[in-house]
């Protein structure tokens, strides 16, 4: 495995490339798997033969330079990337802090500040090489060190960074010597020692406890944006001391009302030009039909994030134009199965037996989307195995429901957040369906903020779940027994087994034989309801060019201009 | 509270006093103005009473999303005021509306006078201490805005019928207090009171049976006015997402949920809006009329 | 009269304690954690425990609410959890804003309401005061989402005259305060005007007034200079209380015209338990609440001087 860490590309790419030449795997499961092993983004591009190479869309029309461009977007709090819990963050961050890998718009890992990367055949040790010749804003130079004092950061417990779990594989558990009450010793989360290693100013090593697929994805969300090294030392907080190496700098920043990033003029960016002269985002609070009104009245040039309801509403404003990303994001309506009465597996079945999934796809998301199995794997995932849906079935559904003890029928309710609303209207139109078997399902709506204060704990939720770029990687995450995130209390050693096997499979043809048995274990359970997968929307005035809509609603404006 | 004092009245004040509400009543008929209150809340109590028998749709069927006003439906029926993006009839969503807002404005208000008038009665019955700390009460809350008091309060312990009546109740019960405490001071030295007082009546028996009935005028013009104000409260909670929880209908919570499509389709919102102020109109337009009246006698 | 200022603020000072310790007890009423707000819904239970600790959290609530109180004495009103700044750097823009937004409220509403209001009550019953009255019934009875709802439909979708939202990105923009100014308007007029309308009447009846009248004096200057004087000391006391209305009715207006006001910050942080700022905007209220009240006891004695304070 060792020979393999610098230079030479990873075994098992020849393979791929035979599979995709076979029609096996699809050109987005190449691209996927292969940029995953290393390969350059433009280089899977280029051994899939693909035409269809990033901003190759624009490329007829000359770019204009100049320009400000007005985004609507709650503008939050900005202060630590690594703590960042909303996209909107890492938005307003992004065109000054850069992250390693980057999930473009095709859902493939593509080096940023990482120019490469390969790992090891059982995929314990990877090496990234650092992107040459890039500046922090302050003039020093990009390298090594900064990386390494990053994760440093995001592994320390005391930074409270979500990417401690995203790296997982680079923690281990121990003991802090201290007592709780009970007098358990109380555990503490920490960074193995030397997971991190820096090779050379433009090296760095990564070694891992157990074999992970996913590193590079990891590296591209979006609290992973790389700070400098003295980050902590020069006050810890971004809006005040913006040193990035993007290409934009922050020019005026009104927490909960407007930012505006302006182009650096005094030092060329190393991706190239740059087009924006500004890029303003402007908060409209939480109301989505103000933003509607801004588009309306022109006040802004592009949104975060399209309704699914305003898809076609946007389409009545002259010269705007909708962009939409197929996602493996979704709403899972999930069961507590700890909880009563969501402990009764015949209630669970009964419940699923009531829904119509295409008609829930229908009503709440207009058909925008595809409809779910039940088992939180996504058509877009390179591994999804096609289960048959659970068909509406009332006579089954009252069957499920006496068996359960619950003939006459049983009120139970569920939590949701009040925005976006798609959410609540799911809940609206599952209340309906299951109403005709006899169960009546009330409708606790919440702020955002107090509904993700009890999504691990409340018995019956509905958990909106981001995009992940692979099935096992939602899997581990949630339903894995005794993982942080389990909100279902899930605990089943078969499927545990299944998913192991399936994390040291690179073949995505030979996880997906393991994906049928794992999502069928997932869907006989009975954990969850979930019905659709979302597509998601933004919109901009058709003057904005090369804008898209990224899977994790992302915003990469550094090649976007506005036409005259 | 008014009807529960009157049931402990002795028996020939009962039926001067029944005499008298309709005596009223029947003075409505003078004021042009009060009886065009009258008739727009009688309107929607009828609408809310029968709202099974004439609204055309299910409230909460999701028939045929975004149908513009006037659509047929194939079963028979048309969407005369169009559906909302769920596919919901509006028509019939704003007729089941108003039960949900005639039951729960009229409640809180209730609730609100129960909690007001035993605080107004024991404040300016027994003054001294008592009044002093029950005023400074009244005035903390009261130097609260009003809606602020609700989100946070709402918005804590969550949204619900109960916790919305709650909420109401506590931030009217201390406006209700002054008025019920000014009338009260007024009452308390008036020569039936001290007949009370010689015969050796209980306290509360002389603030309820003696004081309260007397005060009653002043207070009923109140109440119209304050279920204006308490309908107008639902509605904005329902609009900033802090109402009633779906799906049952609530014209705030209508107008909040179809905002996002106001640009294309304006019916959406336009009714239900049109909905809350002409009720709110029908109490205030009562309150002017029951006003006038009181003034004349 | 300084012993009758100095009473008040005194009293006012005893609300503001008993109010935000009330705001205290009810937001630690609230399931969840501060820290879950701070690190987000993916951090893990020692990330949390570490984070309260470092931030005092973990301190009984008598010495958070004693420190707070200590603070908000000297000025410090405590850090924003959902902003992550001090909450003066976000509560006096946004005040600012709020406060220009109600100066041009108020220049609006003042002199229309009181103009209809000694129109109508000059008159009492005639054909000008029943039109006046009945309109200013009407716009009291439509709520303020309501008129944003239909005011946006006409002004910004129907007719395209004015901008959807007043978030003032480009800095002041006047056209941008229209929409927001006009509900304000519409909703609260009507009932200074019908406060002005009754005074007046009043006063139309007094016997100096009518003694006036009939001694031929010119209709006009009865109204000028007799009538008008003592008419308008109770619509005084009417608008200063409006100040006090209008810091909630900012709310629904800032909500949904995006203007980055108090009242949106004060939803924002109640829908949010971003417990310092609801800190700092209660005691906001309650200041502007005794002061507007104190102005307007002193202002009533100023105007009529047959009222001195005991």
């Amino acid at each position: 495995m060792s020979n393999k860490h610098n230079g030479g590309c990873h075994p098992y790419i020849p393979e791929l490339r035979e599979q995709l030449r076979c029609g096996k795997i699809d050109r987005r499961e190449f691209l996927g798997t292969a940029t995953r092993l290393g390969v350059s983004a433009a280089a899977a591009y280029a051994m899939a033969g693909s035409v269809f190479a990033p901003g190759a869309a624009f490329a007829a029309e000359t770019p204009r330079k100049g320009g400000n461009l007005r985004v609507s977007m709650n503008v939050k709090e900005m202060t630590d990337p690594a703590t960042y819990d909303w996209s909107e963050k890492g938005n307003l961050a992004r065109h000054m802090t850069e992250p390693l890998v980057r999930i473009n718009k095709d859902n493939v890992a593509e080096g940023y500040l990482a120019e490469s990367w390969n790992a090891s055949e059982d995929l314990k040790t990877w090496t990234f090489k650092l992107r040459k010749g890039v500046k922090w804003s302050n003039g020093d130079d990009f390298g090594a060190d900064d990386v390494v004092s990053n994760f440093k950061r995001w592994l320390d417990p005391a930074t409270g960074s979500s990417n401690q779990g995203r790296f997982s594989a680079m923690t281990e558990k121990v003991d802090t010597g201290k007592k709780d009450k009970d007098g358990k010793p109380v555990m503490s989360t920490v960074g193995t020692e030397g997971a991190v290693e820096k090779i050379d100013d433009n090296t760095v090593r990564f070694h891992l406890n157990r074999a992970d697929l996913s590193l590079p994805e990891s590296m591209g969300d979006y609290p992973a944006l790389i700070v400098h090294r003295r980050f902590d030392d020069e006050g810890g907080d971004l809006s005040k001391n913006p040193v990035g190496t993007g290409p934009f700098a922050l020019k005026e920043y009104t927490v909960g009302e407007k930012a505006v990033l302006a182009r650096r003029n005094d030092a060329s960016w190393w991706g190239g030009d740059v087009y924006l002269d500004k890029i303003t985002y402007i908060d409209h609070g939480d109301d989505p039909s103000a933003q509607l009104a801004a588009f309306a009245s022109g006040q802004i040039d592009a949104n975060f994030r399209t309704n699914i309801e305003q898809v076609d509403v946007m389409k009545n404003i002259p010269d705007l134009v909708n962009y939409e990303a197929v996602t493996a994001q979704c709403g899972v309506a999930r069961m507590k199965i700890t909880e009563a009465p969501f402990d009764n597996k015949n209630l669970r079945k009964a419940i699923q037996a009531c829904i119509d999934q295409e008609k829930i796809l229908r009503i709440v998301y207009l058909g925008r989307g595809a409809p779910g199995e039940d088992h939180h794997v996504a058509p877009v995932h390179p591994e999804y195995f096609k289960l048959p849906r659970i068909k509406q079935d009332y006579d089954l559904a009252k069957k499920y429901l006496a068996d359960a003890g619950h003939a006459g029928g049983i009120k139970i309710r569920i939590d949701c957040v009040a925005n976006p609303t798609w959410e609540q209207n799911a809940c609206k139109a599952l209340a309906e369906m299951l109403k005709p078997a006899g169960i009546d399902l009330a409708i606790n709506i919440m702020p955002g903020g107090t509904y993700w204060d009890r999504w691990l704990t409340t018995p019956f939720g509905m958990t909106s779940w981001t995009h992940r770029p692979l099935g096992v990687q939602v899997l581990n995450l949630a339903y894995r027994s005794g993982v942080s995130w389990n909100e279902t209390s899930y605990a089943n050693p078969e499927f545990d087994a299944l998913l192991d096997e399936a994390g040291t499979l690179l073949d995505a043809n030979g996880r997906r034989k393991l994906m049928e048995k794992i999502e069928m274990v997932l869907q006989d359970d009975a954990i969850m309801h979930q019905s659709s997968w979302r597509s998601i929307f933004t919109t901009a005035h058709k003057r904005v060019r090369g804008i898209y809509c990224q899977v994790a609603e992302e915003h990469h404006y550094n090649k976007v201009w506005l036409a005259g | 509270m008014i009807e529960l004092v009157k049931s402990i009245l002795p028996a020939p004040s009962k039926v001067s006093a029944l005499v008298r509400a309709l005596r009223s009543f029947a003075l409505l008929r003078e004021s042009g103005v009060g009886m065009v209150g009258a008739g727009l809340v009688l309107f929607w109590v009828i609408v809310a009473l029968f709202a099974p028998v004439i609204a055309p749709f299910e409230p909460n069927a999701q028939l045929l999303p975004m149908a513009k006003p006037g659509t047929a439906f194939p079963g028979g029926a048309t969407f005369w005021l169009g559906a909302d993006q769920l596919g919901r009839d509006i028509l019939s969503r704003i007729i089941w509306g108003s039960r949900t807002v005639l039951f729960f404005a009229p409640l809180a208000t209730l609730c609100a006078y129960t909690v007001g008038i035993i605080m107004g009665l024991a404040a300016g019955y027994y003054r001294g201490k008592l009044d002093e700390f029950l005023s400074f009460v009244a005035n903390a809350i009261l130097s609260f805005p009003v809606l602020v008091l609700y989100v946070l309060v709402i918005s804590t312990i969550g949204p619900s019928g109960i916790n919305i009546v709650i909420a109401i109740t506590f931030a009217s019960a201390p406006g209700i207090m002054r008025i019920v405490r000014g009338l009260v001071l007024d009452l308390r030295n008036r020569d039936y009171v001290a007949a009370a007082q010689t015969r050796g009546e209980s306290s509360w028996y002389i603030m309820l049976v003696e004081i309260l009935p007397n005060a009653r005028g002043p207070l009923i013009v109140d109440a119209c006015l304050r279920l204006g104000y308490v309908v107008i409260t639902i509605g904005v909670l329902g609009f900033l997402g802090l109402g009633l929880p779906p799906p049952d209908p609530d014209w705030g919570g209508m107008v909040n949920f179809a905002r996002p499509l106001a640009i294309v389709f304006p019916h959406m919102t336009v009714f239900p809006c049109i909905a809350i102020s002409s009720l709110i109109l029908g109490f205030n337009l009562l309150a002017d009329g029951l006003r006038e009246i009181s003034l004349r006698d | 009269m300084l012993f009758f200022v100095i009473r008040r603020f005194g009293n006012m000072a005893l609300i503001m304690v008993l109010v935000s310790l009330a705001v205290f007890l009810l937001l630690e009423l609230t399931p969840g954690s501060v820290a879950t707000k701070v690190l987000g819904p993916y951090s893990s239970e020692e990330q949390r425990r570490l984070w309260l600790e470092a931030h005092g959290y973990m301190e009984p609530l008598w010495t958070r609410y004693g420190s707070w109180l200590v603070n908000f004495v000297q000025g410090e009103f405590g850090q924003s959890i959902r902003f992550k700044v001090p909450v003066s750097d976000v509560l006096w823009p946004r005040l600012w804003n709020t406060t220009i937004l109600g100066f041009w409220t108020f220049a609006i509403m003042i002199p229309v309401s009181l103009t209809l209001g000694v129109l109508a009550g000059m008159r009492e019953g005639g054909l000008l005061d029943r039109a006046i009255s009945q309109i200013s019934v009407i716009t009291t009875s439509i709520p303020e989402f309501a008129s944003a709802v239909l005011f946006s439909s006409i002004f910004v979708f129907g007719l395209k005259w004015l901008p959807g939202t007043s978030t003032m990105s480009d800095g002041f923009d006047p056209l941008q305060l229209l929409l927001p100014v006009m509900v304000l308007v519409v909703y609260d007029f009507g009932y200074v005007t019908r406060m002005t309308r009754a005074s007046m009447a009043e006063v139309m009846t007094t016997p100096y007034i009518r003694t006036a009248v009939l001694k031929g004096l010119p209709y006009r200057r009865v109204i000028l200079r007799h009538a008008l004087r003592n008419a308008l000391i109770a619509p005084f006391t009417i608008i200063m209380l409006q100040i006090n209305w209008l810091l909630s009715g900012v709310i629904v207006v800032e909500f949904a015209f995006a203007y980055k006001g108090f009242g949106a910050l004060l939803l924002e942080a109640a829908l949010n338990q971003d417990i310092y700022v609801i800190e700092a905007c209660a005691m906001v209220a309650v200041f502007v609440a005794a002061a507007t009240q104190t102005l307007a006891d002193i202002g009533y004695t100023y105007l009529n001087p047959r009222i001195r304070f005991k």
